[in-house]
C-alpha cells in the first residue's frame, strides 16, 4: 500500500475547522445561513432548544424517579456506560441507568423502594418514640 | 382556621442537618432597589432561625444576594414586588403569617407548596426549591401533582447542586435563536468529522452529551464538566463538544485495535489466527481508508465547479490555517470568506436534504 495518507484526520480537520467558523459568524449571518440551507432559522433554533430540554428533563425524571422510591443517588456520581449513563442507589446498592436518545430510565432501582430506606424509616420512628 | 386540615403533625422533630456555626451577624441586605441589579437574586422564605443562617450563608457563598421572607404571605409578597428571581427557595413548613403553624389550603399542601403553586402560576418558568428537611427522601413528601417536578432539598449538601442544575436550565431558556444555531451547527460539523467513529451518533446527541456532562459536573469540578459561570454558555458547551467528539474518536480507535487482538486464536501448534482472517469482507483499515478517502473525493466532487471552494477545501483538509490557505492560493479575505460560507452552506444543505450540488450561490 503506498497510499499512507490518512483520509478520516484529514476529513476531521476540514469539519472541525468549519465547526469553528461557525462560531464566529454574527447573528445576521447564521440566521441568513440557516435559511439558505432551507430551513427556518427560528424553528431550528427551537429544535435544538427542544433538544437540550430533553437531556435536562431526562436526568430530572431518573432522578426524581429514584429518589421517590427512597433509594438515595449522588446525583454527581452518573457516569458515562455503554447503555447511557449509569448511577446506583447509595444505600443499597440497586442500579438506575438512562439515556437521552430514548428518554429510558431502567435499574433495578426502580423496580422496588430502597429498603435501606425502609430501615432508616423504622429506625427513625423508633427514636421518636423513645 | 376554615381550611384547617388533620395534616397530623407525623413528622419528625425538625433537627437542622446540620448545627449553625457561630458566626458573626449577617450584614443588612441590600436596599430592594438593589436586588435585581445583582447578578443572581434568590428569594428565601424560611421562618426557622437556624436553618435560616444556614441556607442563607449557602446562598451567598453561590453568590446570590438573598431576599428573605419569614411566611408565606410575605414571602408572595415579596415575588410579586421583586420577581424574577433566579431562584425562589421556600421551606415546606413555613407558617402562614408569623407566629402562626401549619395552617393547610388544601390536600396535599403546606403553607410552603401553596406559595411554590401559587408562584408557579404567576412564572411558570420560575427556577424553585423546596425545602423538606424533615423527611428522609423525596417519595415521603406529601405535595400537589403540579409541584411533582419542582426539585426537593432533602439534604442540605445537595443545594449546590439543585442551585446548578437551575442556572443550566436557566441559561438554556435564556439562549437567543442565533445562540442555538450556532451550537446546533457546531455539533453537526463536528459529528461529521468524526466520519464512522460518530457510530450512528448525530449532532443531538453530542449537543445532549455536552449538556449532561455539565449537569453532572455541576457540583464538582472532578466530575462531569463543570461550568464556570465567567464563561459563556455557548463557549463552555462548545467547549464540552470538542473534548467529547476527540474522546468519542480516541475511544473508536482504541477499540478497533484491541478488537482484533482480543480476537486472536491459537491453534493446537501454538500457531495465531484471527477469524476476520476467513471473513471475506471484514472491516479492515484499508477498507477504512478507502471509506474515508470516498467521503474526501465526495466532498470534493460537490465542488469540483467552483474553483476558489475546492482551493479552501484543499487548504483545510491539509489542516492550513486560515492566512496560509489566503496567502497559497492567492485569496483576498472576502473570497476565503464566502468560499467558506458556500461550503458551510451546502454541505448542511445536503445534511437537510437538498439538492444543490454545484448550484450553490456564489
Amino acid at each position: 500500500m503506498t497510499d499512507k495518507k490518512d483520509y478520516g484526520d484529514h476529513l476531521e480537520k476540514l469539519m472541525n475547522q468549519l465547526a469553528d467558523s461557525v462560531l464566529g459568524l454574527s447573528d445576521d449571518v447564521i440566521c441568513a445561513e440557516t435559511s439558505d440551507v432551507g430551513a427556518d432559522p427560528e424553528q431550528e433554533a427551537e429544535r435544538t432548544r427542544l433538544v437540550l430540554r430533553q437531556a435536562s428533563k431526562t436526568l430530572d425524571n431518573a432522578n426524581e424517579r429514584v429518589s421517590n422510591l427512597g433509594h438515595t443517588i449522588n446525583s454527581n456520581d452518573w457516569v458515562r456506560g455503554k447503555w447511557g449513563y449509569r448511577n446506583r442507589c447509595i444505600d443499597c446498592g440497586s442500579f438506575v441507568s438512562f439515556t437521552t436518545t430514548t428518554g429510558d430510565v431502567q435499574g433495578d432501582a426502580l423496580e422496588r423502594l430502597c429498603p435501606e430506606s425502609n430501615q432508616n424509616e423504622i429506625r427513625r420512628l423508633a427514636a421518636s418514640r423513645e | 382556621m376554615a381550611h384547617l386540615l388533620s395534616f397530623t403533625d407525623t413528622r419528625p422533630p425538625r433537627v437542622p442537618p446540620v448545627p449553625p456555626p457561630a458566626l458573626p451577624p449577617e450584614p443588612s441586605l441590600p436596599p430592594t432597589e438593589s436586588i435585581n441589579a445583582c447578578r443572581k437574586s434568590a428569594l428565601l422564605v424560611e421562618n426557622d432561625e437556624s436553618l435560616l443562617h444556614i441556607l442563607r450563608r449557602s446562598l451567598a457563598d453561590e453568590g446570590y444576594a438573598v431576599r428573605i421572607a419569614a411566611n408565606s404571605e410575605e414571602g408572595l409578597r415579596l415575588y410579586r414586588d421583586l420577581a424574577p428571581f433566579n431562584v425562589v427557595l421556600i421551606d415546606y413548613f413555613v407558617p402562614q403569617r408569623n407566629g402562626v403553624g401549619i395552617d393547610l389550603c388544601a390536600p396535599l399542601q403546606t403553607n410552603g407548596t401553596a406559595l411554590a403553586t401559587a408562584i408557579r402560576e404567576i412564572n411558570p418558568s420560575q427556577g424553585m426549591i423546596i425545602a423538606a428537611f424533615a423527611y428522609a427522601n423525596a417519595g415521603e413528601v406529601p405535595r400537589p401533582l403540579e409541584l411533582m417536578h419542582t426539585p426537593l432539598l432533602i439534604e442540605i449538601f445537595k443545594l449546590q447542586s439543585l442551585l446548578a442544575k437551575i442556572e443550566v436550565d436557566r441559561a438554556i431558556e435564556t439562549l437567543t435563536s442565533s445562540e442555538l444555531l450556532r451550537l446546533q451547527q457546531f455539533a453537526e460539523f463536528r459529528v461529521r468529522g468524526l466520519g464512522r467513529a460518530a457510530r450512528g451518533r448525530s449532532w443531538e446527541d453530542l449537543l445532549q452529551e455536552a449538556e449532561l456532562r455539565t449537569l453532572i459536573g455541576a457540583e464538582a469540578t472532578g466530575k462531569g464538566r463543570h461550568w464556570n459561570k465567567n464563561v459563556d454558555f455557548v463557549l463552555h458547551l462548545t467547549g464540552a463538544m470538542q473534548s467529547i467528539s476527540n474522546c468519542w474518536k480516541r475511544q473508536f480507535k482504541e477499540k478497533e485495535a484491541c478488537f482484533v487482538s482480543e480476537l486472536l486464536i491459537q491453534d493446537a501448534e501454538g500457531q495465531e489466527h484471527s477469524p476476520l482472517d476467513k471473513v471475506a469482507s471484514g472491516h479492515t483499515a484499508a477498507d477504512q481508508r478507502l471509506i474515508e478517502k470516498d467521503e474526501e473525493d465526495r466532498v470534493l466532487t460537490i465542488f469540483k465547479d467552483d474553483h476558489e471552494a475546492t482551493q479552501v477545501l484543499h487548504g483545510l483538509l491539509d489542516g492550513l490555517k486560515k492566512n496560509e490557505i489566503k496567502s497559497k492560493y492567492g485569496l483576498d479575505e472576502k473570497q476565503y470568506v464566502a468560499a467558506v460560507k458556500r461550503i458551510r452552506v451546502t454541505l448542511l444543505g445536503r445534511r437537510n436534504g437538498g439538492e444543490r450540488d454545484g448550484k450553490h450561490d456564489r
